[in-house]
């Protein structure tokens, strides 16, 4: 593969300790291109696109954050409780600005599984296909996210 | 010797000494590059300062004392570190144009930390920056406030005093730790009254994956050495008489702790009701204290409210803060807006303050928030 020095800086501001404590790869050893080539793959075999999924995700936040902390639900399974952080922090692709920390847990009740958004994950899963490594706290594994929001009929 | 190979050799000759040359220019850059003095004008002749070219124009700057705000720690990820060069600006470099918009780059706006210093520059930065300086100090108190909000109280080392603006905020540094190799700096406001020359305080809230806040609360131990730099920002009382509104949620309590504070100490009669959100009582702190300066002040009223559904026991204002706001403020109009919190807040705050009157322009908020 030839050495992209965008790619190469992206990577440089996902390790740990750049612009958050664990980064953005978490524990997982697939290069970059292939954990995008796998979420986008598992993103199509549910029916949707990551500007879909943004939307959806982005609808979530807006509702938690106007919570000011207070658990919402959303629709009838899912609480979706907002924890507020200030400060901003950018995005690793560059160009896009900074996003508000914070960070919304979205839970199912009934059967204990949740997935914690913020601002800038859903960014990345809308602009760029980044649902972010595995391992990572904020990893949007596309699958888990077609069961809890009900993604493509899921 | 046949064509091909002619070719061949050619070919990977001429790689090679662009390589090796490539190699020679990148440790001259490095090491070599004496670009001799430069002169730097900031603000049209205010201050003019003579450096040595060749490193980024922020580390220029800060070996002159003068400390642009930098989260990152130079390495230009953060974008905070921007400064209008007016004349001698080197062309945008390729790690700038991710960071700044079109109007930024048309208004000569620059990330100060990814331009090198190669010839004179004129530059223009808030006049306000001259007075920011370096800090040492040691941690003379740690507590917890709330199950996440803990409060440093640092006792200043070098230099010894600072003066300061209630409302404004420091940059503390995070060493390097674990997994992050180089310092981080966060923004935190002042909790502690400017009359407290010797000590500043902060109020600092966990934030998962922080690296700052993780070693706040992990690492950092009562002794310690910790440095930071400030005072930095324009979040202040206005001039005037104006009856003020103050609105804040978690960590945003800490420049109304100072403010309150400094208002005391001055025996400041302006009218002011300050509304506190949070969702169950762990969540509050500082509450005693306040009510104390209720009866302090007969011009001060302090509000906490509780948005959380399981609150028994709990006397006081019930729902979200904006809802609070909505049920006591009757009429904004000649008033003033104070806020401190996380987005989120603020943004649902401004739009409850607008509505009931209060000119945008009368809203006050730290933008780092």
């Amino acid at each position: 593969m030839e050495h992209d020095p965008h790619l190469q800086r992206v990577l440089d501001r996902m390790r740990s300790g750049v612009l958050s404590r664990d980064g953005f790869l978490g524990t997982d050893p697939r290069p970059l291109e292939e954990v995008l080539d796998a979420d986008r793959s598992a993103v199509a075999a549910l029916g949707t696109t990551h500007e879909e999924v943004a939307a959806r995700l982005g609808e979530v936040l807006d509702k938690a954050r106007a919570g000011l902390g207070t658990p919402i639900r959303i629709g009838d399974r899912l609480v979706a409780t907002h924890r507020e952080a200030m400060g901003r922090i950018p995005c690793p692709f560059g160009g896009c600005g900074t996003f508000p920390k914070g960070e919304v847990e979205l839970t199912d009740p009934a059967t204990g599984e949740s997935l914690f958004l913020t601002a800038l994950g859903i960014h990345m899963v809308g602009k760029h296909g980044f649902y972010q490594g595995r391992g990572s706290r904020y990893r949007l594994e596309p699958t888990a996210l077609g069961r809890l929001m009900q993604l493509g009929g899921g | 010797m046949d064509g091909v190979s002619f070719v061949l050799t050619s070919t990977v000759v001429v790689a090679a000494t662009c390589l090796a040359s490539a190699v020679v220019l990148l440790i001259a850059e490095r090491y070599l590059a004496n670009y001799g003095p430069c002169t730097i004008d900031i603000n049209q002749g205010s201050k003019k300062l003579e450096v040595r070219g060749g490193k980024p124009l922020l580390a220029t700057l800060m070996q002159q004392q003068i400390f642009i705000p930098s989260a990152c720690g130079g390495r230009g990820t953060c974008a905070y570190c921007k400064v209008k060069i007016t004349d001698g600006a080197p062309p945008i470099a390729p790690t700038e144009l991710t960071l700044l918009t079109d109007e930024e780059q048309q208004k000569n706006v620059r990330i100060s930390c990814q331009v090198k210093v190669r010839n004179d520059l004129a530059i223009e930065i808030p006049e306000a920056l001259f007075r920011v300086k370096q800090f040492t100090g040691v941690v003379e108190r740690m507590r917890d406030l709330t199950h996440d909000i803990r409060e440093l109280r640092i006792r200043l080392v070098e230099p010894a005093a600072i003066e300061f603006t209630p409302g404004q905020y420091v940059q503390l540094e995070a060493p390097a730790y674990g997994d992050n190799p180089e310092p981080v700096y966060r923004a935190y406001s002042i909790s502690s009254p400017p009359s407290d020359k010797g000590h500043v305080e902060l109020i600092i809230r966990l934030v998962p994956n922080g690296i700052c806040t993780t070693w706040v609360f992990t690492m950092l131990k009562e002794g310690d050495e910790v440095r930071f730099n400030g005072p930095y920002g324009e979040f202040r009382l206005a001039e005037g008489d104006a009856e003020m509104v103050w609105i804040a949620g978690g960590s945003g309590m800490a420049p109304f702790w100072g403010m309150t504070r400094h208002m005391r100490e001055h025996n400041v009669q302006r009218p002011c009701t300050y509304f506190f959100g949070a969702v169950a009582q762990r969540d509050l702190f500082f509450t005693d204290e306040f009510h104390d300066l209720e009866k302090a002040m007969p011009g001060f009223r302090f509000v906490p409210a509780l948005s959380g559904a399981e609150n028994d026991g709990w006397t006081g204002e019930k729902g979200l803060i904006t809802q609070v706001v909505e049920r006591h403020l009757k009429d904004g109009s000649g008033k003033e807006g104070y806020l401190c919190g996380s987005s989120g807040m603020i943004d649902a705050s401004v739009k409850i303050l607008k509505a009931k009157g209060i000119p945008e322009d009368r809203i006050f908020y730290d933008k780092f928030t």
